[in-house]
């Protein structure tokens, strides 16, 4: 564009016609903007899809939809079944994403730290879970269990989901460790921090985006999971996707669209309060 | 950062604490909660069955036999039993399909007879019950038949021959063969429509080949809504698929074909290993009473195994509750469609991925 300018124009106008947008550049942007807008439907439309199913009366989905009730809403909160489920899962999930922030932030930082010898061999073992297909760690976990004849306990449950959850945790966390700058450490023990303090005064919060990530993926991903629980969950205590699942067989309804605006809802709740509470800014930072 | 750092480490004392104490609440529970009552470990339906099951049957089961029942409504029960021990096995009752209570039997997994001395209102069941086509027994049986939208100027449907009628092209439904009942049952049909009888696959193929355009879905409940909705006006469906709607004004209705319905059994067995056995076989006994057979008969429209069971008339007039009616019953011959499955399985995928 600056060389077909004219030669009258000063070095100035030649500036600002360079810096003007030319015949294509709103044409890529509206083509950038459409394409975004593409993506965002694209993601948006299964929950859009969900929230209509979940407001329409019919007992089926039906578009376009013939009203507006909120009669499987009450469907889904009046039941003792549903309930008891939305109740396990969050506490599954709160256990999980516990257990699977401790001991991947720890096992990454040791991964990152200790000169600990195979270590590509250990973090590719680590990340191994998210490589075989769920089903068959939750079938290969209830097998173990029945063999160490503890049945279908909460804390199975619980370590078949750490198991799942622990790579996002160590992935997200070394990557921040990645470019984790040792010296900050190095400068708070030289003025007198003991290892602990350091930790928890320095290294904690600098790695808190890695770790924060991967505890959120570790909170969403238990609460969602379905195929591990499958083969874990014990009469009485279902997890709310295995329930949904076994719902759907028999009543495929808009309860189980009300169920899962629900899941979606709370989820986003999570996440502010974990915002609130921890700091979601730093994640946001990755 | 200091001040930021300190408050956020009272949150997340808080917030650890909170979470240890339902953490360890969670854990705790089911053993601070565990009776000393026998445990009966059976699996059942959800959906209404569970519903009922959950509300009356199973608590007076309890109450009368002093026991705990633990039901197992989570899918999908053979993998699980086949990965417990055969000696401790994670049931002591059996509760499914008859197609998959075969390939339990032919594992060793669960026994293949109920013992009649053991369990007295064997007696008193329908022939198909307890036929050489089923292991254990049958509590209740739904009709595969054929349910229709009375909406669309159909006209009469009598035949099973008529899903294959042009009209329906685009309006009629079945099922992922593989993983649905109703789909392989179906497909036994097909060999009698249209070939030698149950076992001429070549015949059922050629007749599924004919029956495309067809929409097909992986389970029942998902087919009753179709139908509901309007997107199929004819297809393959259980009779409480359709009866379970009785009173809501809807425009569909049940179709029980001239050559006869196709069984699809609730089945009951019971596992070799079961440290429960006599409170098994009372299970089993206790299902087949008349009483708890009418409650459920009436409730999510099965039709009982029991011939003593009196059902009130509304269910009576659609159920199979007479010898005449049961004689419609077509039983599929599970056995040898389970040595088969996996070649079936190949074949009739084919089919519908083309």
């Amino acid at each position: 564009m600056q060389t077909t300018a004219s030669p009258s124009l000063t070095a100035v106008q030649q500036a600002a016609s360079a810096r003007t947008p030319g015949p294509i550049r709103p044409y890529g942007r509206y083509l950038y903007l459409a394409l975004n807008i593409a993506i965002l439907i694209f993601l948006l439309a299964p929950i859009a899809i969900v929230v209509v199913f979940a407001l329409n009366p019919t007992p089926f989905i039906q578009f376009p939809p013939v009203g507006v009730s909120l009669r499987w809403f009450e469907k889904f909160f009046a039941s003792r079944d549903f309930m008891h489920a939305l109740g396990f899962s969050l506490e599954v999930a709160v256990l999980t994403t516990l257990s699977a922030t401790v001991l991947g932030a720890s096992a990454a930082l040791a991964l990152a730290r200790g000169n600990l010898p195979g270590t590509r061999l250990i973090v590719a073992t680590m990340l191994s879970p998210l490589m075989l297909p769920a089903i068959l760690t939750g079938l290969a976990l209830f097998q173990t269990y029945v063999l160490l004849d503890v049945g279908r306990p909460t804390w199975g449950l619980v370590a078949g989901h750490t198991l799942v959850t622990l790579p996002y945790v160590v992935r997200t966390t070394l990557a921040v460790l990645h470019n984790f700058d040792t010296r900050l450490e190095e400068a708070a023990q030289n003025l007198g921090a003991s290892p602990v303090r350091t930790f928890f005064e320095v290294t904690l919060p600098l790695i808190k985006p890695g770790v924060l990530a991967g505890a959120i993926f570790a909170f969403i991903v238990s609460f969602d999971q379905f195929p591990v629980s499958l083969f874990l969950v014990s009469p009485g205590n279902e997890t709310l996707p295995v329930t949904l699942f076994n719902y759907l067989k028999f009543d495929l309804d808009g309860t189980i669209g009300a169920a899962s605006v629900v899941s979606i809802v709370l989820a986003f709740v999570v996440v502010i309060g974990l915002d609130r509470t921890v700091g979601l800014r730093s994640y946001v930072k990755l | 950062m200091m001040k930021a750092l300190g408050s956020s480490r009272l949150s997340r004392r808080r917030f650890l604490t909170a979470s240890a104490s339902l953490g360890i609440g969670t854990i705790a529970a089911p053993y601070v909660a565990r009776a000393d009552d026998p445990t009966l470990r059976i699996t059942g339906w959800g959906g209404k069955w569970g519903e009922i099951m959950k509300a009356e049957i199973g608590p007076a089961f309890e109450s009368e036999f002093k026991c705990k029942l633990q039901t197992d409504s989570a899918f999908p029960y053979l993998p699980k039993l086949q990965a417990s021990s055969r000696s401790a096995p994670i049931y002591d009752v059996l509760h499914t399909n008859s197609n998959e209570q075969w390939a339990a039997a032919e594992m060793g997994l669960v026994e293949p007879k109920i013992d009649p001395k053991l369990v007295p209102n064997l007696a008193d069941v329908y022939p198909y019950a307890v036929s050489d086509k089923i292991v254990g027994v049958s509590i209740f049986t739904s009709a595969i038949g054929l349910g229709m939208r009375t909406d669309k100027g159909y006209g009469n449907v009598t035949s099973w021959k008529e899903l294959w009628d042009t009209k329906y092209n685009g309006m009629r439904g079945g099922y992922v063969i593989p993983v649905n009942s109703l789909g392989q049952a179906f497909l036994m049909m097909c060999g009698t429509l249209f070939g030698k009888g149950q076992t001429d696959l070549d015949a059922a193929y050629t007749a599924l080949e004919k029956l495309k355009p067809i929409k097909i879905v992986d389970f029942t409940g998902a087919m009753e809504k179709m139908l509901l909705s309007g997107e199929v006006g004819l297809c393959v469906i259980h009779d409480s698929g359709i009866y379970r709607y009785d009173g809501q004004n809807q425009p569909t209705d049940f179709v029980a074909p001239s050559e006869g319905v196709l069984s699809l059994e609730q089945v009951l067995t019971i596992t070799p290993g079961s440290k429960m056995k006599e409170l098994a076989n009372a299970y089993v006994n206790y299902m087949l009473r008349p009483e708890v057979q009418k409650r459920l008969a009436e409730t999510v429209w099965y039709s009982p195994a029991n011939r003593r069971v009196k059902l009130d008339a509304k269910y009576d007039a659609k159920l199979l509750t007479t010898p005449e009616k049961v004689s419609k019953l077509i039983q599929v011959d599970w056995k040898w469609y389970n040595e088969r499955k996996d070649e079936i399985d190949q074949r009739v995928n084919r089919i519908f991925r083309a």
